[in-house]
């Protein structure tokens, strides 16, 4: 990345209008739009299926998205900058039936279609493409493989009880591999994560398509030759990376002929012409989309039209769970765009509708979901995750013009998608993390959100990642990060603590299944101290990681050798992956131990709390025994809300409370010593550690009884790594921050997020945005990792006129004087209500 | 040292430059007709009732040795001169409806608090600021609260309404890096119409935290039909500039009845009831006057 960024132009930049005529139309296109189910990928890919019959999974992966890259409808709309549409329609979802068939098949059945965003579901089909899918499913529900190999090979290991620590059961472990019994289609096992996403891959911008292709036959052709004994030996791994490196040039020809498709529509399109103005635009598409991917970008709009088109043909290839991210945007196209800007060739302005168009393409992105609402660990998300900013090995700071432009084109264009990181240094100017904050409170809160640069660097290093290396990282899935294109994206397996817990209050017997699952650790009921609780659960705990590191290492590994084995894949991180022959995920990335060691711990800060309100209530005051504890939970309260009260009023993690933060420093301690006790046998390395936190909160929670903390039976746990139960921080954002970061438990673990929720009237004058970054910079002082701050929603603010008791610590701050929002009289709320919807408009 | 306070506020952010720990001591000499924390004016602890937590349970009804809880429809009330503030009615009550407002604190235990917020201050540049309440009714203990302070390298602030003696003000200023010194009215006997109190005395410790070199912000709460007109504001405008370069700026406050219901937490009656709100334009005008001398104006929002 060595370049010293040219000085910015804020002016300029702040004057830009991403929002042109243009792109208001466009956005009110997409957001009128009924959401319509799209059919001719999934049947194209059936097809091809079909046709390649009895060749190597490889090929038949790399020719069916050959066939639909050649074969699906391609449109380019009135007025639009960019090509690439994912489908025919305004707002068209597909799928592939072959990866899901069953939940298609009910889906088609039931005429509700979900989709991948929040909870929106779509029932616009044709008639006739609703036969077909319905005929595309049966077909796959006929010929797909009847049992899961994963399934098969875990109960043939670890025996059938297995089954009752996970998903629908006891729920010990969680995780996109830890399912029972899924709807999976072709490859059984085949999970995106497992799978792993593919990356919009800044060096295949860079080269062109063609390079990569060049090498890949220069490699075969060498193999041929000279034979492979270094990189393959043997004979099954010298025919897999003949066949794989094959399908990478499939992959990537087809991608070159797609986007040369849309060079031929737009030419067309241009012929037809009568207004020079978007003549000249359609031109400069169809010139954009003849050289790229084939060929390096020229110019800044060859250098977006690629990206946009990389996006989506990664977005098309991963199929089940694309969620593609697109990296260090600001990093990909500075070069393209300094030379235009130099040269006279681009303003800002233009840029910035540029990005705005390219937003729009980006967030057109939408599939059916297939994987059942309540088990999707990112609801609302589509996850194109865009990094910004970063310092670099030679400790430049490389924040630049088009960091600055991209936070506008999110502020403006006011989609919920693409999230935008920004790698806060000391070094990140500071008016850039002003104008961020700004662009957050314009954009309604949560976007974008701060990673700590010198803390995701650090950990590469630690793991012996050299620097120049380590300094390229890119935020990616819902709160992981990677090395840009030089890493595997998979996902981790979570333990949910707050089972594992549940378990050790019950003598290691589940409630919910009825079954002794656990070790017996002893009758809480006769404890004495809370060490001997704590003993009990670190007791469970020890006992659970290592069948949950056997049951990964069977679910994952069957999973990487069973899924599609992408040549695309190979072509994104092509300069390692070609020679070793092998997928990103089986091996073929720079670091190959990647993300697939990641053992995931969620629920921590439930744990910690129903901690500290045993000791404080039983042990220590002595206001209640541990039997009746434990029968107002087993009752769910009932009869008992005095005495969830006393649990309530417990001391709770996030206000800076000694009590209660020196019980989760104590726990964030033990535990990841006991998770990482044993080595993880793929990588031969101690696990690294995953805070699971980002949604799945809810679908643990349901598998959980009441505890001691006050929650009721299967509620949400809290939602995310580091935040507070909800509404229990009471003592103002610098205490959040102080519990979160007591410890160094950010170095720990991966995905450490904190969320920060603000009323308007903390974020409203220059002077309170200053405050604000200054509590960045103190948080990323600590050593904290992730931090977003969100703003209080109206529905929030009526939830808490209607439920006052869960919204204790929502603040208003008005000139000098501040109160908490349930305190005031009703008119007041009222007015604030009205006020925030006025925000909101 | 002891104290009475009724809040310590972290993440403060209107009380002084970047972020700061405010204190609010308990205990004020004036009773402003729009005072916005008006259980701050009692010195004592007292119990403080939160109806939106009420249950109507009618537990502090019977807990209440004095008989001075009283449960009707609209909630709980407490005969103020009857109550001897044991607190039993807070102990009684499940919910958390009843509170006690106020507690004694020692400088020590202030101290913990302030400290644990220490990189904040830092790296926003701000600091302690003590409120009222009136920090002259408690000027020892603000004082060494403000000398620790200073004794960590965190800015301190004195948050005062003028009201008290001379001795007070000097005690508290030595060890004051800045000033936030309220003016409510500058004709003597509006003034003690609307807070019940003189401003002779104000004025005279202004001039004393400035003699001693204390940089001072001037609050002005602009409160609609009392303060914010314009022949008080020219006033104080001119008073204002002729204190000479030891001001920082004028920081006005515009009125806002958000308090309003926490008189019906003490048993008190809020006098403004139905008071309008500060006009857009004369908010805007009461800029213009200040600004017209040359002055810095800040209107909080």
């Amino acid at each position: 990345m060595s370049y010293i960024p040219e000085p910015v132009n804020r002016e300029e930049i702040k004057s830009v209008k991403v929002l042109t005529p243009r792109l208001q139309r466009l956005k009110k296109e997409w957001e009128d739009a009924e959401p319509q189910v799209y059919v001719d990928d999934t049947l194209l890919f059936t097809q091809s299926w079909k046709e390649t019959e009895g060749l190597p999974v490889d090929i038949r992966w790399a020719k069916a998205l050959e066939k639909r890259l050649d074969e699906c409808p391609i449109i380019l709309r009135d007025g639009e900058l960019l090509a690439g549409s994912l489908t025919k329609f305004v707002r068209g979802n597909g799928t592939l039936c072959a990866m899901k068939p069953h939940e298609i098949l009910q889906m088609v059945e039931s005429g509700r279609f979900d989709r991948k965003t929040s909870d929106i579901s779509s029932t616009k089909i044709d008639p006739a493409d609703l036969e077909a899918l319905r005929q595309d499913a049966l077909y796959w529900i006929e010929n797909m493989p009847k049992v899961s190999t994963v399934n098969a090979s875990v109960a043939f290991e670890m025996g059938e009880d297995t089954f009752d620590l996970l998903f629908d059961r006891g729920m010990v472990f969680e995780g996109r591999g830890v399912r029972y019994k899924m709807d999976r289609g072709l490859f059984q096992n085949y999970s995106a994560y497992g799978g792993g996403v593919a990356q919009v891959s800044d060096k295949c911008i860079k080269y062109g398509l063609n390079y990569v292709i060049d090498l890949c036959r220069k490699e075969r052709e060498r193999m041929i030759a000279e034979g492979d004994n270094e990189n393959s030996h043997g004979s099954a791994q010298f025919i897999r990376k003949f066949w794989l490196l094959k399908a990478c040039i499939i992959s990537c020809e087809a991608f070159i002929r797609y986007a040369k498709r849309y060079a031929d529509l737009a030419r067309s399109q241009a012929e037809h012409c009568a207004d020079p103005v978007r003549k000249a635009e359609l031109l400069r598409i169809a010139a954009a989309c003849e050289r790229c991917p084939a060929e390096p970008p020229r110019d800044f709009f060859e250098a977006v039209q690629a990206v946009r088109l990389y996006h989506l043909v990664c977005w098309k290839e991963s199929s089940d769970r694309p969620e593609v991210p697109i990296g260090r945007l600001d990093q990909i196209l500075y070069p393209y765009y300094i030379a235009d800007k130099k040269a006279g060739k681009v303003t800002a302005q233009e840029a910035a509708e540029l990005l705005g168009a390219l937003w729009l393409k980006i967030r057109e992105c939408e599939n059916l979901v297939t994987i059942p609402r309540e088990q999707r660990a990112a609801p609302g998300s589509l996850l194109p995750n865009i990094t910004l900013c970063g310092v670099d090995e030679n400790g430049v700071e490389l924040t630049n013009e088009v960091s600055w432009l991209i936070l506008e084109a999110m502020a403006q264009m006011k989609l919920s998608e693409p999230a935008i990181y920004i790698r806060w240094s000391e070094k990140t100017p500071h008016d850039f993390i002003i104008h961020a904050l700004e662009c957050n409170v314009e954009f309604g809160g949560g976007n974008p959100a701060f990673l700590n640069d010198r803390l995701g660097t650090e950990r590469y290093l630690e793991r012996g990642v050299p620097l120049y290396d380590a300094c390229d990282w890119c935020a990616s899935g819902c709160l992981g990060y990677h090395l840009s294109c030089m890493e595997h994206l998979g996902g981790g397996h979570n333990i949910s603590q707050l089972k594992v817990l549940e378990l050790a209050l019950n003598d290691g017997f589940d409630p919910r299944t009825k079954k002794q699952l656990g070790p017996h650790t002893g009758d809480v009921r006769t404890f004495t101290s809370i060490d001997q609780i704590l003993e009990a659960y670190y007791k469970q705990l020890d006992y659970f990681v290592p069948k949950l590191m056997m049951f990964k290492t069977i679910s994952l590994a069957t999973e990487i050798t069973d899924g599609p084995m992408s040549g695309l894949r190979v072509a994104m991180q092509f300069d390692t992956a070609i020679k070793a022959g092998l997928t990103p995920k089986e091996g073929g990335a720079k670091y190959p131990e990647g993300r697939t060691s990641w053992l995931g711990s969620r629920g921590m800060v439930d744990l910690a709390d129903t901690i500290a309100a045993i000791k404080k209530l039983v042990f220590d005051d002595k206001k209640c025994t541990m039997a009746e504890l434990m029968d107002a939970c087993a009752n769910n309260w009932e009869g008992r809300e005095d005495l969830r009260e006393l649990c309530l009023s417990a001391p709770k993690y996030g206000n800076d409370d000694d009590y209660v933060d020196e019980i989760y420093d104590e726990l964030s301690t033990r535990v990841p010593e006991i998770m990482t006790s044993r080595i993880d046998p793929i990588t031969g390395k101690k696990p690294m550690l995953f805070i699971g936190a980002a949604a799945g909160h809810v679908g643990i929670g349901r598998a959980i009884g009441a505890l001691p903390n006050g929650r009721k039976a299967g509620t949400p746990t809290c939602d995310a790594a580091c935040s507070a139960m909800p509404g229990m921080d009471v003592n103002g954002p610098t205490a959040l921050i102080n519990s979160a970061t007591r410890g160094d438990y950010a170095r720990e673990f991966v995905g450490y997020a904190l969320n920060m929720k603000f009323s308007k009237s903390v974020l409203n004058t220059p002077e309170k945005l200053d405050n604000l970054a200054s509590l960045i910079k103190a948080f990323m002082l600590r050593n904290g990792w992730h931090v977003q701050f969100n703003i209080h929603s109206r529905a929030e603010l009526l939830d808490a006129q209607k439920h006052p008791e869960k919204h204790k610590n929502l603040l208003v701050r008005v000139g000098g004087y501040s109160a908490y929002f349930i305190d005031l009289p009703r008119e007041l709320q009222a007015e604030i209500v009205q006020r925030s919807m006025h925000d909101e408009v | 040292m002891e104290g009475t306070i009724f809040n310590i506020q972290r993440y403060s952010l209107d009380d002084g430059p970047g972020t700061r720990t405010t204190i609010f001591v308990k205990g004020c000499p004036l009773a402003c007709l729009w005072c916005s924390n008006p259980e701050s004016q009692d010195p004592r602890p007292q119990v403080a009732y939160r109806y939106t937590s009420c249950k109507a349970c009618g537990s502090c009804v019977a807990a209440c040795p004095k008989k001075a809880a009283a449960l009707d429809a609209e909630g709980v009330h407490i005969d103020r001169a009857a109550c001897d503030r044991c607190g039993d009615c807070v102990k009684a009550c499940a919910h958390g409806a009843l509170r006690w407002s106020g507690e004694v604190k020692t400088v020590e235990q202030v101290m913990k608090t302030v400290m644990r917020d220490k990189v904040y201050y830092q790296t926003s540049g701000g600091g302690v600021t003590c409120s009222g309440g009136e920090i002259l009714m408690q000027p020892d203990f603000v004082a060494e609260i403000f000398r620790r302070c200073r004794a960590e390298g965190i800015h301190t602030c004195a948050d005062t309404c003028g009201y008290g003696s001379e001795e007070a003000m000097r005690k508290i200023m030595e060890h004051s890096d800045l000033v936030y010194f309220d003016i409510k009215h500058m004709d003597p006997e509006k003034h003690r119409e609307y807070t019940g109190a003189d401003n002779g005395i104000i004025f005279k410790n202004l001039a004393v935290a400035l003699e001693m070199g204390v940089p001072a912000v001037i609050r002005v709460p602009l409160i609609p039909e009392y303060n914010s007109d314009e022949e008080n504001l020219s006033a104080l405008a001119d008073y204002v500039k002729s204190l000479g370069p030891g001001i920082g700026h004028v920081s006005l406050l515009p009125y806002h009845s958000y308090g309003s219901n926490k008189y019906r937490m003490i048993d008190k009656c809020y006098q403004l009831e139905g008071l309008r709100k500060l006009l857009p334009e004369e908010e805007q005008r009461a800029r213009e006057i200040i600004e017209s001398r040359g002055l810095r104006c800040v209107v909080s929002k």
